[in-house]
């Protein structure tokens, strides 16, 4: 079983709103917990923001294209643009947590990316003709898996 | 659906700064909340206080916000303090590590 649900919107801040309804919408029909969309909204949150600050750096703002993949064990949610690619490799390095820090010493670069990692069970970036696409899976835990 | 657009609503005490935020702190309200924080960040007299009780969702763009002015006024030597942190919100200032830094009260 795999249906598929596509969203296309430009990609600017004021409409990701719109995204985190959708998310919401297709997570909680499908039986995600209130906590696992929760931790899917921040993640694909970060993900449309990289899109929204990056991708298009002079010209118009592109497209910001989603692709909701409902699967037998969870949600994939592809982020995808047609811009400039993000470069989620090298930030990845980045993306250490504060904890071990001082306050001189932290920057805020690298927390959405760390918060992706954290937050999903899997996220893979893949370079495409067009753009990059990231690709943010979650997986189902059914109850009977809790006990 | 609940309207969860963001508000920054401000208020001055004889003792203190307080900006209680509602809604969604995300990018496309930082502009917003970082020029209503504008003139006021920088007074050293009073406390300023984030209530953030009625706060929804946070992203990095909002937790980069509270990091800067948690420098700032740790540079300033001015006091600065987080209230009622949502359970959801929370968890994302403990995997980013900032809860560290953060105190709720003097």
């Amino acid at each position: 079983m795999k249906e598929t649900i596509s969203l296309s919107l430009p990609a600017k801040a004021e409409y990701l709103h719109i995204v985190r309804l959708t998310l919401f919408g297709i997570a909680s029909n499908i039986g995600f917990s209130f906590e696992q969309i929760e931790d899917m909204k921040v993640a694909v949150g970060e993900a449309c923001n990289n899109v929204v600050l990056h991708a298009y750096p002079n010209k118009a703002p592109g497209m910001l294209n989603i692709q909701f993949d409902i699967e037998e064990q969870g949600l994939d949610i592809h982020v995808k643009d047609e811009g400039t690619s993000f470069d989620y490799e090298n930030m990845i390095d980045k993306s250490a947590t504060l904890h071990d820090k001082n306050l001189n010493d932290i920057t805020v670069g690298g927390l959405g990316i760390l918060m992706m990692q954290a937050l999903m069970d899997d996220v893979q970036q893949v370079r495409t003709h067009h753009g990059t696409e990231i690709i943010l899976s979650k997986l189902l835990r059914r109850n009977e898996d809790l006990a | 659906m609940k309207n969860d657009r963001f508000v920054v609503d401000q208020q001055e005490t004889d003792e203190e700064y307080v900006f209680h935020l509602t809604g969604e702190l995300e990018l496309s309200v930082a502009p917003q909340f970082r020029s209503a924080l504008e003139s006021i960040v920088g007074q050293t007299e009073k406390p300023l206080i984030f209530n953030l009780k009625d706060l929804t969702y946070i992203d990095s763009t909002g937790i980069g916000i509270i990091i800067s002015v948690l420098k700032l006024r740790d540079e300033l030597n001015a006091p600065f303090i987080v209230r009622e942190i949502p359970d959801s919100i929370k968890r994302l200032f403990d995997l980013t590590g900032i809860s560290k830094f953060l105190h709720d009260e003097l």
